[in-house]
C-alpha cells in the first residue's frame, strides 16, 4: 500500500514537472520571434521591416561577385550579405517582396569578372550589385557598371574601388587600413618599417603606409608577396633583417595567410623584437586566441570596424545572430562578416527608401542618395552620395591582442590624408552633410 | 656559443645568411626524408610515387582534424598522420602494384599521379582551402629554441635534419644487412629471378610500400610546421623537391639522395634574400638535378658496336 502511494506521488511530481516545462517552452517560444524582428530602437536592431513574417511576393533580385583564390577567400563577405537578406526575407522582405541574392565566385580572372558582371545584370536581371570584393574586379568592371548606372555597395581592395564613381565601399581598403597601422607604428617609435602585401595589390596597398613612413623620415621597404605563401619564414627573416630590433613589420594579409607569418615569427623567436602592424582582417578573437599571449602588447592592428563583439551595439549583436542562424557552415564572426553585414544592411536601407516601383534605376538612385547611415560597427555614419569617388570609411581604431581577446589601443582616429582624395572626401562630407548627422 | 661565422667569405655575408641556411637545411631534411622513401620504393618496386606529397598532406589534414575537432591527444594525432602514409601507400601498392608490375616505369608513375589527383580532389572537397581562417599543425618541438652559431634554431628544425640522417643510415644498414633488405635489393636487380628463387615478392614489396609510406607520413607531419601553414596544395607539390633529391641520387644511392635533398633546400632558401634571383628559386631543384645528372654521367663509357664485324 505504502509503495503504491509512493509510486503515485512520484508519477504526479513527474507529470507536474513535465507540464511546467512544456508551459515554459510554450511561453518562451511565444515571446521569441524570428531573429531581427520587432521594433528598431537604440538597443535593438531589426532586419528590414522586422515584421517576423516571411515575405512571399515576387522576388527582388540582387547579385554579387567575390574572389576566391588560394590564400584569399572573400566569399565570406557575400555569404554574410546573403544571410542578412535571408533575415530580411523572414521579416517581411521589402514591403512583402523577398530579396533573391545571387553570389558568384571568381578566380582573379578579368575575363571571368567581366562575364559575371554581364551575366548578373543582363541575364540574371539583378537590379543591384552588392557584396563584391576582389583584388581586380573594380578595375575590370567599373566602366561597365557606370554605363549601366549601377552603384556597387561592397568591400574594396584595389584603387579603382575608391577612385571611380561605381563603387561605394563599407571598408577603408588595405591601403588606408595600412596607413592607419603605419601611423600607429610611427607614433610608437619604430626606427624602420617593412611592409608586406599580396603582390597583386602591393603597389597600391603598400604605397600608402610607405608615404606615412617617408613623411616621418623612417626608412621603409616593401615586400610584395606571391600567394599562396610557401616560404613565410624566409620572407619574414628578410623583413626582420631590414627592420631590425625596434623596427616595425606591417603585414597586410587575410586570416588565410597572416598566420603563416605570425607562426614563423614565433618559430624564429622575433615576436618581441619588433612592433607588428596589420590591416583589419586579423582583428578578431579567433586570431587572438591563436596568437595570444605571444603577440600581446606587440600589435597595432588598424581596425576599420568596431570590435567583433555583440556587446558593442545592437547592429553588432544582430550580426552575430544572423550569421549563427543563416550561414551554413556558420561563418566565424570577424571583419569579413562585418563587411558582408554592412553590405546587406545598406542595400536594404536603399531598397526600403524607395517610394514607387523597385527597378534598377530606382534602386541605384536610392543607393546614391544614402547618407548619415549610423551603425555601431563603424566609427562614423556611412554614405554614398553623387560623388566622383567614395571613401566613406576613413576613420579607424587601433586594436591589439590581450589574453585571447581583442582590445582597443586607441579609439576612432582619422587616418592620415596621404592622398589628395582623402582631403577632398572630408571636404565633401562637410559640404554635403554626408556623415554629419544633419 | 661563439659566433664563428660573423665575417664575409668569398664576398658572402654569412651573418646575414645564417638564418636562411638553417631554414634551408630544415626543409632539405624533409626533402631528403621523402626522397629516401621514394628511392627505397623505386628500388624495390620500380614505382616512382608522385603521390607522396598528397599522401603526406592528407595525413596532416587528418591530424589537424583530430586535434581541433575531436580533442584527440597530440601523440595519437601525430601517430595517425605517420601511419596514414604507410597504410595508404601499402593499400595502393597491394591493389595496383600487381596490375602494373609488368608495365614500364612511366605507366607505373602515372598510376601514382592518379592517386595524387584523387587525394587532392578529396582534400579540396572535405577541407576546402580558404574559409577565412588558415589551418596549421604546429609541433610541440617548435616551442623549444636554441642559439647555435648566433642563430635561433628550433627543435623541429634540428629533428628534421637529424631524422634525414638517421633514416638514411637506418635504411642503408637495413638494405645491406637484413634478409628483407637483401630481398628488396634483389627485387630491384631482377624481379623474375628473385621470384624464382622463392623470395616472397609480394611480401617484400608490401614492406617497401609501407616503409616508404611511413617516411612520407613523417615528412607530411614535419612540413606544415616548417611552412607554418597547412596548405594541402602547397604541401602536395613540394614532392617535386623530393623528386629532385631522388634524381640527384640517380634513384639508387640513398646517401646521394639525402645530400641532394639538403642541397635543394639550401639552394631554395639562400637564394631568397637576393631579389635578382629569388624569383627563380623554385627552379633550383630542377637545375640542381640536371647539373648532378650531367656531372655524374660524365665518365660513362659509350660502347659502339659494329654490325657484321666478324663477317
Amino acid at each position: 500500500m505504502r509503495s503504491t502511494k509512493i509510486k503515485i506521488g512520484v508519477a504526479c511530481a513527474a507529470a507536474s514537472l513535465l507540464a511546467l516545462t512544456l508551459t515554459a517552452v510554450a511561453i518562451g517560444a511565444g515571446n521569441a520571434g524570428p531573429i531581427g524582428s520587432g521594433k528598431a530602437s537604440a538597443t535593438h536592431s531589426i532586419c528590414g521591416l522586422g515584421t517576423g513574417k516571411k515575405a512571399t511576393g515576387s522576388p527582388i533580385r540582387l547579385g554579387g561577385i567575390d574572389m576566391l583564390i588560394p590564400g584569399v577567400d572573400f566569399t565570406t563577405i557575400g555569404k554574410t550579405a546573403a544571410a542578412y537578406f535571408d533575415c530580411v526575407n523572414d521579416n517581411g522582405g521589402i514591403n512583402g517582396h523577398p530579396i533573391h541574392y545571387i553570389l558568384y565566385n571568381e578566380q582573379l580572372n578579368p575575363a571571368q569578372e567581366a562575364s559575371l558582371a554581364r551575366k548578373l545584370i543582363e541575364s540574371d536581371k539583378v537590379i543591384g550589385v552588392v557584396g563584391n570584393t576582389s583584388f581586380a574586379e573594380c578595375g575590370t568592371n567599373w566602366k561597365y557598371y557606370k554605363s549601366k548606372g549601377y552603384i556597387v555597395i561592397g568591400a574594396g581592395v584595389q584603387a579603382e574601388c575608391y577612385s571611380t564613381p561605381s563603387f561605394a565601399e563599407v571598408n577603408s581598403g588595405p591601403r588606408y587600413s595600412n596607413v592607419g597601422a603605419a601611423q600607429a607604428l610611427v607614433k610608437a617609435g619604430i626606427k624602420k618599417l617593412a611592409i608586406a602585401s599580396p603582390d597583386t595589390i602591393s603597389a597600391y596597398a603598400d604605397g600608402g603606409p610607405a608615404l606615412v613612413a617617408q613623411k616621418a623620415g623612417i626608412p621603409v621597404k616593401i615586400f610584395p608577396t606571391h600567394l599562396p605563401v610557401t616560404d613565410a619564414a624566409t620572407q619574414l627573416l628578410q623583413m626582420y633583417q631590414f627592420a631590425g630590433d625596434g623596427g616595425g613589420i606591417l603585414l597586410d594579409f587575410t586570416p588565410d595567410t597572416a598566420p603563416a607569418f605570425m607562426k614563423a615569427a614565433e618559430a624564429q623567436g622575433i615576436v618581441d623584437k619588433v612592433l607588428w602592424g596589420s590591416s583589419t582582417p586579423i582583428a578578431n578573437t579567433f586570431m587572438s586566441g591563436q596568437f595570444s599571449p605571444a603577440f600581446d602588447g606587440q600589435l597595432y592592428i588598424d581596425n576599420e570596424f568596431s570590435n567583433v563583439d555583440p556587446s558593442v551595439g545592437p547592429d553588432s549583436a544582430l550580426m552575430f545572430q544572423v550569421i549563427a542562424k543563416y550561414t551554413h557552415p556558420t561563418i566565424a564572426p570577424q571583419a569579413f562578416a562585418q563587411m558582408g553585414f554592412l553590405d546587406g544592411l545598406f542595400a536594404t536601407h536603399a531598397l526600403l527608401s524607395i517610394k514607387g516601383p523597385i527597378t534598377a534605376k530606382s534602386y541605384n538612385a536610392a543607393v546614391l542618395a544614402l547618407k548619415n547611415q549610423k551603425t555601431d560597427i563603424l566609427c562614423k555614419p556611412w554614405y554614398v552620395g553623387n560623388l566622383a569617388y567614395h571613401i566613406p570609411n576613413n576613420t579607424n581604431i587601433i586594436v591589439d591582442y590581450k589574453n585571447g581577446n581583442v582590445v582597443v589601443r586607441s579609439g576612432c582616429t582619422d587616418f592620415q590624408a596621404v592622398d589628395p582624395a582623402i582631403t577632398q572626401t572630408r571636404a565633401w562630407e562637410k559640404k554635403y552633410n554626408l556623415n554629419t548627422g544633419k | 656559443m661563439t659566433n664563428v661565422l660573423g665575417f664575409s667569405v668569398f664576398g658572402v655575408d654569412w651573418q646575414f645568411l645564417k638564418p636562411f641556411i638553417v631554414i634551408g637545411l630544415a626543409f632539405g631534411g624533409v626533402y631528403a626524408l621523402s626522397g629516401v622513401g621514394l628511392v627505397v620504393l623505386y628500388r624495390a618496386t620500380g614505382v616512382l610515387n608522385l603521390a607522396f606529397g598528397a599522401i603526406g598532406a592528407a595525413g596532416a589534414l587528418i591530424a589537424y582534424y583530430l586535434l581541433n575537432h575531436t580533442g584527440c591527444p597530440e601523440w595519437l594525432a601525430f601517430t595517425v598522420c605517420v601511419a596514414f602514409g604507410g597504410v595508404v601507400n601499402l593499400a595502393y601498392g597491394m591493389v595496383f602494384g600487381p596490375a602494373f608490375s609488368r608495365r614500364d616505369p612511366l605507366v607505373k608513375m602515372m598510376g601514382t599521379l592518379a592517386l595524387a589527383l584523387i587525394l587532392l580532389g578529396l582534400m579540396a572537397w572535405r577541407a576546402p582551402a580558404g574559409g577565412a581562417f588558415a589551418r596549421f599543425l604546429p609541433l610541440p618541438s617548435s616551442q623549444h629554441h636554441y642559439v647555435i652559431f648566433g642563430t635561433t634554431v628550433s627543435l623541429t628544425q634540428i629533428i628534421s635534419i637529424a631524422l634525414a640522417f638517421a633514416i638514411t643510415a637506418a635504411a642503408s644498414v637495413f638494405l645491406r644487412v637484413t634478409k628483407l633488405g637483401t630481398a628488396m635489393r634483389a627485387l630491384a636487380n631482377d624481379r623474375e629471378i628473385t621470384a624464382t628463387l622463392g623470395v616472397p615478392v609480394r611480401r617484400v614489396e608490401a614492406a617497401a610500400w609501407f616503409g616508404a609510406g611511413i617516411a612520407c607520413g613523417a615528412a607530411g607531419l614535419i612540413l606544415p610546421d616548417l611552412l607554418t601553414s597547412l596548405d594541402y596544395s602547397a604541401l602536395t607539390f613540394l614532392v617535386i623537391a623530393s623528386l629532385a633529391a631522388a634524381l640527384i641520387g640517380r634513384l639508387q644511392s640513398l646517401w646521394a639522395t639525402m645530400f641532394g635533398g639538403l642541397a635543394v633546400g639550401l639552394a631554395q632558401s639562400v637564394l631568397s634574400p637576393y631579389s635578382s634571383v629569388s624569383a627563380y628559386r623554385s627552379a633550383a631543384p630542377f637545375v640542381l638535378a640536371i647539373v648532378a645528372l650531367l656531372y655524374l654521367s660524365r665518365r660513362r663509357v659509350v660502347t659502339i658496336s659494329r654490325a657484321g664485324a666478324g663477317g
